[in-house]
């Protein structure tokens, strides 16, 4: 009698034209579950729209104060969240050559570009080497180099701050210090793009250079084209972050404003200057800082996705 | 066009692994030799040694007359088709072929006759617009031999190249691979785990194992005279059967008892063993499944044995059975010399009878495996 209830309760009919024995679903079954699944659904989604409120909230009061009238409100902070008067007075003057903005703004993107190119051509390169080439010392290297990655980079600040003081690299030579600091550790970031290329079968290594090319010929004119997402990921990663570095820049240029990045310059005018009249303005750079970066990953978004998902799944 | 001579090659990998031990083995100009064994026998280490995609330990290699030990791989004028096909997923079919003909600096005219007379030759004109990936696995396979022949190479390499295809497209490959080679005429060096395809494709086949040569020689010659017990069992399908057994000798007349019946050896066998003085001996006899006889009912010089499994060929049957004594043997009979009834009546459990020739017999030493038959 026991086990007589242990058999679960299906239907089971033959199926003649398939000549098979089929087991149907009890509709009623069917349809709460789908009533289950559209439950859970419901709340998912419920959970994503909170988060998202959550995350853009911040920028969507960013964008609202930015377009605040200086000339009609105040420039500074109030206690409401939607402008009275839309103008884009803020913008007017950040680009109008009043203020340092325009030379903030160019500093950032010469280090961010040329950080960009150098890291880029010193990641690839070396994570085709400890991907491709076998030498002593090679796994020593690499693990070394991913236990010292771990240490947060502010660590070695000071030091870093006398060293660059002593080749004249601080303040007014601010700008080519920072880019020698972003890129001097930037072979450091090989990890991602190593596996990569490891998913890349060494055979069409080989069989290139069967056919005759060297082995610059063979990452130039075969791996680069078949590692266009990691490349994409790289260029960007090294190109946001001196975008958007404030703790380096902050005291590599300390007190030499026109060598300020544009992240140091809008804190110091919120932070040092005027607050009540410098908010809206504040608000208004942060905007423009976010420009290149959203097209940027507008465009290139189906390559990082693939890059950063093609390096973790090691094919 | 080219010979190739390894000379006492060996290769020691970085952990001190010895893959390849002292690698001995002259190529001659426009001969198809095939390294064939089962996988970790060093067949592809030393087919990659030669093409310059590892480091040669030790040992001298030879190119025509030169030593290419040190040659960069592109500037030893081999070209080389990979087992996963290695083609340049970003590139058409096309570019795929001219690639190297590109990286000499060829002209695009050159570059595409070349091109154009590869594909015809492989049937992969219409798709040279393609890119690999739009590619079946044979079709893929053809523009991997086609970027080698454009090259016209001094000698060719394949590594493994039909592993990848399925049964009845690695037949087909294989007898286009024997066309080819009759129309671009050039050293072959042929790598595969396949003894058919060796004992097919090869003039000569080498025959490795553990890093060391076991026997080199024509299909005909290994398969009528293997060196050692390995070689016996490795080609051949389905595999010899291996007996223990006693060599008796009388004067110059030998003959191997086994199972309880005594079959002589035939006198070109005994006067080998004769000239070698081999005294009466324990023996490991090989014979081959196709080489042995049924008998339904008649016990006279046979040994009985149990059908334990009837796999049918078609063709032909092999028949598993075990001997009264224990051993499991095959026995390899064409269908066609069968009765209905006979063959109906070959089921597990059915009591039968077989027996072979002195003159298909293969003598092994059971201490040192090597073959007792073989003068040198």
């Amino acid at each position: 009698m026991s086990k007589q209830n242990q058999i679960p309760e299906v239907d089971i009919v033959v199926d003649e034209k398939a000549g098979v024995i089929r087991e149907v679903k009890d509709e009623r079954k069917l349809r709460s579950k789908s009533g289950h699944e559209r439950r859970v659904n419901t709340a998912i989604y419920v959970i994503l729209v909170l988060m998202s409120v959550i995350w853009l909230a911040p920028f969507v009061f960013l964008v609202f104060q930015s377009f605040r009238s200086y000339a009609l409100e105040s420039g500074g902070m109030v206690n409401y969240l939607l402008p009275k008067t839309w103008s884009l007075d803020n913008y007017r003057w950040l680009l109008s050559g009043e203020s340092n903005f325009i030379r903030w703004y160019g500093n950032t993107l010469f280090i961010a570009i040329f950080c960009a190119a150098i890291q880029t051509v010193m990641v690839l390169s070396v994570s085709y080497a400890l991907s491709r080439l076998r030498f002593k010392g090679r796994k020593l290297i690499m693990n070394t180099v991913l236990v010292l990655g771990l240490f947060p980079g502010f660590l070695t600040m000071i030091t870093l701050y006398f060293l660059l003081k002593q080749l004249g690299l601080t303040q007014s030579g601010a700008i080519p210090g920072l880019i020698l600091i972003y890129c001097a550790s930037s072979g450091m970031g090989y990890y991602i793009s190593k596996g990569y290329f490891d998913t890349i079968p060494k055979s069409l290594d080989e069989s290139a250079r069967i056919d005759g090319a060297t082995r610059f010929q063979v990452f130039k004119k075969i791996i680069m084209p078949l590692a266009k997402p990691i490349v994409i990921y790289t260029v960007l990663m090294a190109f946001m972050a001196p975008w958007g570095d404030y703790v380096f820049a902050s005291y590599v240029a300390f007190g030499s404003e026109p060598n300020y990045n544009v992240a140091v310059g809008l804190y110091r005018w919120v932070n040092v200057n005027d607050y009540q009249g410098y908010f809206t303005r504040f608000c208004a750079g942060g905007v423009l800082v976010a420009v290149p970066i959203t097209i940027l990953f507008m465009c290139l978004q189906k390559y990082y996705v693939e890059g950063v998902t093609g390096g973790a799944v090691k094919g | 066009m080219a010979s190739v001579t390894l000379e006492h090659v060996e290769k020691i990998y970085d952990n001190k692994v010895k893959a390849v031990h002292d690698f001995n083995l002259q190529i001659k100009d426009k001969e198809f030799v095939v390294f064939v064994g089962p996988s970790g026998c060093g067949k592809s280490t030393t087919l990659r040694m030669i093409a310059g995609l590892e480091d040669i330990s030790a040992g001298t290699l030879k190119i025509g007359d030169r030593v290419v030990n040190d040659v960069e791989p592109k500037d030893r004028d081999i070209a080389m088709v990979f087992q996963n096909y290695a083609l340049y997923p970003h590139i058409t079919v096309y570019e795929n072929l001219a690639f190297s003909l590109r990286l000499r600096k060829m002209n695009n005219e050159e570059i595409h006759k070349r091109v154009t007379q590869a594909a015809e030759i492989l049937g992969i004109t219409e798709y040279l617009a393609r890119k690999p990936k739009q590619l079946s696995g044979g079709q893929r396979q053809r523009v991997a031999i086609g970027r080698a022949i454009v090259r016209e190479p001094a000698v060719f390499l394949m590594d493994e190249p039909l592993s990848n295809l399925d049964a009845k497209l690695r037949n087909q490959m294989r007898a286009e691979i024997i066309l080819l080679r009759k129309r671009i005429d050039t050293t072959f060096i042929y790598v595969t785990h396949d003894q058919t395809e060796a004992m097919t494709l090869g003039d000569r086949i080498v025959i490795m194992k553990d890093g060391f040569i076991q026997q080199v020689g024509t299909p005909q010659e290994v398969f009528d005279t293997p060196r050692n017990l390995f070689v016996a069992g490795f080609i051949g399908s389905p595999q010899m059967n291996f007996l223990q057994a006693k060599l008796t000798r009388k004067g110059d007349a030998y003959a191997v008892e086994v199972q309880g019946i005594t079959v002589p050896l035939e006198a070109r066998h005994c006067a080998i063993l004769a000239k070698k003085n081999i005294q009466p001996m324990d023996v490991t006899l090989g014979v081959r499944p196709e080489h042995t006889s049924i008998r339904f009912d008649d016990s006279t010089n046979a040994i009985e044995a149990q059908v334990m499994v009837n796999e049918m060929m078609g063709s032909e049957l092999h028949l598993h059975v075990i001997t009264a004594a224990g051993d499991q043997v095959i026995l390899r009979h064409p269908t066609v010399d069968l009765t209905d009834e006979q063959r109906a009546n070959l089921v597990y459990g059915k009591k039968i009878y077989f027996n072979f020739p002195g003159k298909v017999m293969h003598l092994f030493d059971p201490k040192t495996e090597e073959s007792l038959l073989n003068l040198d």
